[in-house]
């Protein structure tokens, strides 16, 4: 029995050596990182978006030159589609981050959000700008997250908030402007982009392997593929969404 | 000693300790003397009449009004002597020109110093139950001394206004035709200043021929749909706090709440108000419900007079105030509330401009 324990105790410390070994300054290099990219497709006829009832504040009106449709569907000229929310949903399970040193803006503008779709980070920084002549009253509505509200007058200071938790999405309305409407998208790591006007998305510096890359929109729901990376690998990935509605 | 003469020393002392505590800088070896009897004016006492709309003017049995600490407060009330370097009347603050506040933000004491509140109206200040928005003064008298020795308003002591004022003949035989032959004390200024203050009172608005006085004409029908959504609980529900009687709307209901204006960038609250008062966890951002008559002529509005207009002011209620803590339970967004109601209600809060009292503005020059 001795002598057994013996044998447990050397492999052990023996273990200890070859585990400090790698810690040495000697280490080896961390694999190149990898990145996935590519576009959100859309198939079908674009639905055509109502006007925003803006017109229950003349002064919203006035702030723009034509009508303002809504921004719940968003085709693009080549046929992509805007305001996606792409984000790797699986993979990065235990791996920690540095956090994020910039924040992300959205602005109270012509009685809109801009962005209509915003990604940020747990923790990070969420500066709520009014640019209006007019009171606006952020209100986002959280499930996983703390809910808050907060009236901002025109030419008040901007807002600084944060997301704790990671949660897909947060609708975010006005209670001023009952048409106003935006989405946060909340994660726990930097591995997350927006569609815009090419419909196209790049996420960057992903460690090479295994994973779980999401879209989602607001009115078509959310899409997953999984993709394997390896070191420095450019994968090419294509999301697409289709109008079933109005099929002919 | 008798038990009697003991009796009638104790709150004596304690009255003179308070006022060696609230003095501050008198010197300590001073011996601890009974303090004069409380300063009665020797005119006959005048009731002041309440305008429609409004209750019977509140008037202290301890100091009745009378023509004379009237006069008397009118004149100390726009008379920049009582700030420490002649810059500073109460009326600075509270300007009949401006609704009786002086329309800023946060107002500009000595030295072109900013506080951190908006100054309230004087108008009906009578009414309330305790004064400042914190409401750390019992009442017009205990008010009338804060200002005066805040470095930051009038940057004075009452015991410099009471050397300043002796040095004037004019104030000595003004307060002696008001109070008898004695010295000035701050006691008589402060009650002075209270009395013409209770004079300061505004009714018979658009609103209260409407209501009290029966002429059906008096109101807009915007402005009665407005008062329709302004006591309906399922509407705006305003009335709760900003109180509507029977017989006369005071548009206050005198007590403290968080409605949650005044949190910062981060969302935190900016000024504790209430709680600084009384430590209370649950008034923390609690302030005095302001009434709103004559809320058209009193802005910018709130606390921190955050708000200009009065579209703003409904605006801030129909996003249903800053998150905090402590929000007050009423206070829930009215986003239920049309274009149309809003409007409505904003008509309604421009139809409370009341009649301004005759000699309520600054005396004439003598």
């Amino acid at each position: 029995m001795k002598r057994y324990s013996a044998a447990v105790a050397a492999l052990w410390l023996a273990a200890c050596a070859s585990e400090k070994k790698t810690e040495t300054p000697a280490e080896k290099p961390a694999p190149a990182p990898a990145s996935v990219s590519g576009k959100v497709v859309f198939e079908g006829k674009p639905p055509m978006m109502p006007v925003l009832k803006m017109s229950e504040e003349a002064a919203c009106v006035r702030l723009h030159k034509a009508p303002v449709r809504s921004e719940e569907v968003v085709v693009n000229e080549g046929g992509t589609l805007a305001n996606v929310f792409v984000w790797v949903k699986s993979g990065l399970e235990g791996k920690t981050f540095e956090p994020a040193k910039d924040s992300v803006t959205i602005d109270q503008r012509g009685c809109t959000f801009r962005p209509h779709v915003i990604g940020i980070r747990a923790g990070q920084t969420l500066v709520v700008v009014n640019s209006d002549p007019v009171s606006h009253n952020i209100h986002p509505m959280p499930k996983e997250n703390r809910e808050w509200n907060q009236g901002q007058a025109p030419q008040t200071p901007n807002l600084e908030r944060q997301f704790a938790r990671p949660e897909i999405m947060i609708p975010v309305k006005c209670n001023v402007h009952s048409w106003m409407r935006s989405y946060i998208g909340v994660v726990d790591h930097p591995y997350f982009a927006v569609t815009g006007e090419q419909g196209a998305f790049e996420l960057k510096g992903l460690p090479p392997g295994e994973y779980t890359v999401a879209a989602w929109h607001e009115k078509y729901g959310t899409k997953e593929q999984k993709v394997t990376l390896a070191p420095a690998a450019s994968q090419s990935l294509d999301f697409t969404f289709q109008e079933r509605g109005n099929q002919p | 000693m008798s038990i009697r003469k003991l009796f009638r020393l104790i709150p004596s002392f304690a009255l003179a300790a308070l006022l060696a505590a609230c003095g501050g800088s008198k010197p300590p070896a001073e011996e601890p003397k009974a303090p004069p009897a409380p300063a009665r004016p020797i005119g006959a006492a005048i009731t002041i009449q309440a305008p429609l709309g409004l209750p019977a003017v509140p008037a202290p049995a301890e100091n009745p009004a009378t023509a004379e600490t009237i006069a008397l407060g009118r004149r100390l009330y726009y008379d920049k002597a009582l700030s420490i370097d002649n810059t500073v009347a109460c009326a600075s603050c509270h300007d009949p020109k401006f609704g009786f506040t002086d329309g800023k933000q946060f107002s500009e004491g000595v030295k072109g110093q900013k506080g951190d509140r908006n100054a309230p109206t004087v108008f009906n200040a009578a009414y309330a139950t305790v004064q400042f928005w914190d409401g750390r003064a019992p009442s017009l008298e205990k008010q009338a001394e804060g200002p005066v020795a805040n470095p930051i308003e009038m940057g004075h002591t009452l015991e410099g206004v009471e050397k300043k004022l002796s040095a004037d003949p004019s104030y000595k035989a003004e307060f002696e035709k008001a109070y008898g032959p004695g010295p000035i004390t701050y006691e008589k200024v402060e009650k002075a200043i209270a009395s013409f203050e209770r004079t300061v009172i505004s009714g018979n608005s658009p609103f209260d021929k409407f209501m009290y006085g029966g002429d059906q004409k008096a109101l807009s029908p915007a402005a009665q749909r407005g008062l329709t959504i302004f006591r309906d609980a399922k509407k705006g529900n305003c009335a709760v706090c900003h109180t509507i009687e029977e017989k006369s709307a005071l548009f206050t209901d005198n007590k403290f709440h968080n409605i949650g204006v005044g949190v910062d960038t981060k969302g935190e609250l900016t000024d504790l108000g209430r709680f600084k008062v009384t430590k209370a966890e649950a008034d923390r951002g609690a302030f005095r419900t302001p009434s709103l008559r004559n809320i058209a002529l009193t802005g910018p509005y709130m606390h921190n007079g955050s708000l200009k207009t009065l579209k703003e002011v409904v605006d801030f209620y129909v996003g249903g105030g800053s998150s905090n803590p402590q929000l007050d339970k009423e206070i829930k967004s009215l986003d239920h509330l049309t274009k149309k109601e809003r409007a409505d209600l904003e008509e309604f809060l421009k139809a409370l401009t009341g009649e301004i009292p005759a000699n309520v503005g600054p005396p004439e020059a003598r």
